[in-house]
């Protein structure tokens, strides 16, 4: 039992955390620009799925991973203009072109995969040329920092980056003022002057940028492959950060990275013998427990107020 | 008169609003198996050879219809009281797992186990629909996240539970399937045409239709869920006591996908297999999207999907197209109903204008 607690505040753990934390916080953070102009889009998954494929095939082709996220990043703004075209534009339910777009994409990644690569489930290859590690050197003394934040690819730091930039334009910025009016009021933000198909449209692209990133961090952190649905409920968990950050760029990633740790204690804890499908469990378990506690803390407070 | 003109007029729009999608649909996916170097026509006629030729493709097109039409009605249902039930999904492994053991380890008459075996499965899916519904209600946590982490844990928990519990660590099926022994033969749903895989599922999941479609149309409780979904504001006024129907609904919605699992196990599967429903649940939803929540509706847009998805199995055996190639079409077909044609319709009459003032 003690082996198992000390094995929860691992440096390893740790490590992993923030390995698998990356794709879900810059993912939120784009998501919290959507959900904070009112759009309600659950697509994350087709979105980073689009980008991790696309960016391998850039990787593959341009032979830098630089150029691999560009084009992956790309991709996915084609699928947003799509889904803002029919949504925004041609009045279509955001929930279903979602859920439709998500089931596409898995479709549509594993069909090019097979055509364009020859490969049926998983594509490997030298050719896809992951991100390089960056060493930094003034860490190498602390020994516990060192292992958990030493060594990572550029978009591990940047996702950070993002996650605080994301904060300020929220909300230091009148961009991001009229971005949170057109949520909460869209009537009266019109009626102020705002354009709020302007305003939702902006929104979607920074998305569709930042979940362009996240995908594309999955196939070019090092493991150089694309597997058939990569992403593998990801984008689902980005979308529950969203959901109980509420739109807070900050919140957002902090419970991203709590979701990340419950992932990441998986690859430690199955060295115990416990049964995996169990912890596989954790994320999801630990989203619902999160969103149990906010509940029952609001709860209280209007119990208070009333 | 005025009136009826006007829902003529409404249903000639959707009528046109199908027919426009379906043929776009087959103009794009046209093209697609083009691009895959394939010959359409060869294509299509191998997904209408695989559906409907023989009797036995038209067995399968049913046997894939059946679970299509409960999913759908379990979201339809959900989603007429604006309730984001996601969790189908999950709902449905948890109501095959318990048909399965239910199937495997009690003997009793043939049509008195079927009917305990499907009591069992719509009540474990009420069960897991049960929990979130509770954490709305109580703590107003959203449904749609909470049902959507329900679904990846029920697909991991059936798993473990039939690994751990009933397999004892070990699987008895080979190395890579996971799965229950196989269920009694009273279990069994017997074959509604002989020698295909249709079983008499179909005939259940059409009466649970028929029964819901009666249930909304003639009931005065059917009449006021509706009224919760249209207009809360009003439902509450009238005297709909909103958080009852609320409860009810959801787990109503949960049981049907619950027994949506038993059928798949007792007239297909025969046991259960962990993981053994990849997307069912979001195929539901989309059904009940397609078919405007109507229950008669979505049987008929089911036996298009269960078609599509017998259809395409034969033609991935007989071209070289994989068979995902019809999960695009049906996205595409998606798309393409969910669209506002209006606004389409008058765009392009404004560039048609655009066009005679500028000629």
């Amino acid at each position: 039992m003690s082996d198992i607690l000390l094995a929860m505040i691992s440096p390893i753990v740790f490590a992993g955390t923030i390995r698998i934390a990356t794709p879900l916080i810059i993912g939120a953070v784009g998501g919290c620009f959507t959900n904070r102009a009112g759009t309600f889009i659950i697509a994350y998954e087709c979105f980073m799925l689009t980008s991790a494929f696309f960016a391998t095939w850039g990787s593959y082709m341009t032979g830098s991973a630089i150029g691999g996220s560009l084009i992956g990043i790309i991709a996915c703004i084609v699928m947003g203009i799509i889904f803002g075209m029919l949504v925004f534009h041609y009045k279509a339910d955001a929930l279903i072109i979602s859920i439709a777009l998500n089931f596409g994409a898995w479709a549509i990644t594993t069909l090019l995969l097979q055509s364009i690569f020859g490969a049926r489930g998983a594509f490997i290859s030298e050719k896809i040329i992951s991100y390089d590690q960056i060493h930094l050197p003034f860490l190498d003394g602390l020994p516990f920092i060192t292992t958990v934040f030493n060594d990572k690819i550029i978009l591990v730091y940047l996702s950070y980056v993002i996650m605080f930039i994301g904060y300020i334009v929220m909300y230091k910025t009148t961009f991001g003022l009229r971005v949170r009016g057109v949520g909460i009021n869209p009537t009266a933000a019109e009626t102020a002057g705002v354009n709020l198909l302007k305003y939702k449209w902006v929104t979607l692209l920074i998305m569709s940028v930042l979940t362009g990133l996240a995908g594309s961090y999955i196939p070019l952190s090092g493991v150089s492959m694309f597997t058939e649905n990569m992403t593998s409920g990801r984008g689902f968990l980005c979308l529950a950060a969203v959901l109980v950050g509420q739109g807070n760029p900050i919140k957002a990633g902090l419970i991203a990275l709590l979701f990340a740790y419950t992932d990441a204690l998986f690859l430690t804890l199955t060295s115990f013998e416990l049964p995996t499908q169990l912890l596989s469990t954790m994320p999801y378990f630990a989203v619902i427990i999160v969103l149990l506690v906010n509940g029952i803390k609001e709860h209280k407070m209007l119990a208070r107020v009333s | 008169m005025k009136r009826s003109l006007k829902i003529n007029d409404e249903i000639k729009n959707s009528v046109i609003k199908y027919i426009a999608a379906f043929l776009a649909v087959i103009v794009i996916g046209s093209m697609l198996i083009l691009l895959q170097g394939e010959n359409p026509f060869n294509a299509f006629r191998e997904i209408y050879k695989g559906a409907l030729g023989t009797k036995i493709s038209f067995g399968s097109s049913l046997r894939y219809a059946m679970p299509c039409i409960l999913v759908g009605i379990a979201a339809s249902i959900a989603f007429k009281a604006g309730i984001f039930n996601m969790g189908v999904e999950g709902q449905l492994y948890f109501g095959a797992l318990v048909a399965a053991v239910v199937g495997y380890s009690y003997k009793f008459p043939p049509i008195i186990h079927i009917f305990l075996c499907l009591l069992a499965a719509g009540l474990a899916g009420l069960m897991y629909a049960f929990f979130p519904a509770i954490l709305k209600l109580f703590f107003n946590v959203s449904e749609l996240i909470t049902t959507l982490m329900l679904n990846f844990m029920a697909k991991l928990l059936t798993e473990y539970i039939t690994m751990w519990w009933i397999g004892h660590g070990v699987s008895n099926l080979g190395s890579n399937a996971i799965a229950t022994p196989k269920i009694y033969d009273s279990a069994v749903l017997p074959n509604l045409i002989k020698g295909t895989s249709a079983s008499y599922g179909i005939i259940i999941a059409v009466l649970i239709a028929l029964v819901v479609a009666i249930f909304y149309k003639y009931t005065i409780k059917g009449y006021e869920l509706k009224q919760v979904g249209e207009n809360l504001k009003f439902a509450k006024i009238g005297g709909v006591n909103a958080k009852s129907s609320f409860v009810s609904i959801f787990l109503l919605s949960g049981f049907i996908a619950g027994i949506s699992g038993g059928v798949e196990v007792l007239g297909s599967y025969f046991r259960f297999t962990a993981q053994f429903a990849s997307n069912m649940g979001w195929d539901g939803i989309m059904i009940a999207f397609i078919a405007n929540k109507n229950p008669i509706a979505i049987v008929l847009v089911s036996f298009l999907w269960g078609a599509l998805k017998a259809g395409s199995l034969n033609m991935e055996r007989l071209t070289s197209l994989n068979k995902l190639t019809v999960n695009i079409l049906l996205m595409l077909f998606v798309l393409f109903v969910s669209v506002d044609y209006k606004v389409l319709f008058k765009e392009i009459q404004s560039i048609f204008k655009k066009g005679s003032v500028g000629g």
